[in-house]
């Protein structure tokens, strides 16, 4: 039997516990482990902040005038 | 006809333009949100444009089948991915056979071990150009990419992502899960380069 890896643990359920989906139980006890595990700590931090810079990064490229206008255009004339 | 049938059908005729334009209006007021998501669900700026297009071609014809006080933003969603299937973009599969079983601390791994001295984590995401999320983004097979898209760019809950793209909530996790897991290894091998193992 292999021995509970609480780290190991820690890093399936991270995506999770970003994404607020874990129950109130599991929540605790990540956060338990987040708080005593500086290694998982940082990890958790940086996962933070990537999903913080994927966001900023991708909305650099806002949609073009032209095209907000074209879709105007689509509408129905009255 | 008479003149008291001809006033309920003027009646209906001008509720139901109004209830168009109304629709039309809500419509293009999300047009940046579902632009947001539409860049990244396709390779390039100009294929993003034209789906934009069809799908608020296609959602302009079809406001009647939207119902009111539902996620309209998910509904033109469901729209355009549709869309994006029906022209053909699926030419990559799911790539079952892929080898990526890097963990999810794989990227800070990665970053840490290429940096010269001890750094705190905002300084490890520094490494990264908008430009490795952009390309490392487009790289992610589409079946995985639909997923991080509308979640982490979208701000969809996993149900309604299962909504849009017509799959079970328990796909959405799968793919989700290993979709981020392909783009942080392509934001490690853009921003790290060479071998990534």
């Amino acid at each position: 039997m292999t021995a509970y890896d609480p780290c190991a643990h820690c890093e399936e359920v991270m995506q999770q516990y970003m994404d607020r989906v874990l129950t109130d139980a599991e929540r605790a006890e990540a956060e338990a482990h987040l708080d005593e595990c500086t290694y998982c700590r940082k990890r958790y931090r940086f996962e933070e902040n990537l999903r913080q810079f994927v966001r900023q990064a991708v909305d650099l490229e806002p949609m073009p005038v032209e095209l907000k206008r074209k879709l105007a255009d689509l509408r129905t004339p009255l | 006809m008479s003149e008291t049938t001809r006033e309920p059908d003027a009646r209906r005729l001008a509720t139901d333009a109004r209830d168009r334009v109304r629709f039309e209006e809500d419509a293009l007021a999300l047009s940046d949100q579902v632009y947001r998501v539409a860049r990244h669900l396709v390779g390039s700026r100009e294929e993003a444009e034209d789906l934009m297009q069809e799908t608020y071609a296609r959602a302009f014809r079809s406001w009647r089948s939207f119902q009111p006080g539902t996620n309209l933003r998910a509904w033109l969603l469901r729209i355009l991915t549709n869309l994006n299937i029906d022209r053909g973009r699926r030419q990559q599969r799911t790539p079952d056979m892929q080898p990526l079983e890097e963990g999810d601390y794989f990227l800070y791994n990665k970053l840490e071990a290429s940096s010269d001295g001890p750094t705190d984590e905002e300084d490890v995401v520094e490494r990264l150009s908008q430009n490795d999320v952009v390309a490392a983004l487009s790289e992610v097979p589409h079946d995985f990419r639909d997923v991080v898209v509308l979640v982490d760019i979208g701000d969809f809950t996993y149900a309604d992502a299962a909504q849009i793209l017509d799959i079970p909530i328990g796909t959405v996790m799968s793919r989700l899960h290993r979709g981020r897991r392909i783009l942080k290894q392509a934001m490690a091998e853009s921003a790290v380069g060479g071998e990534v193992s």
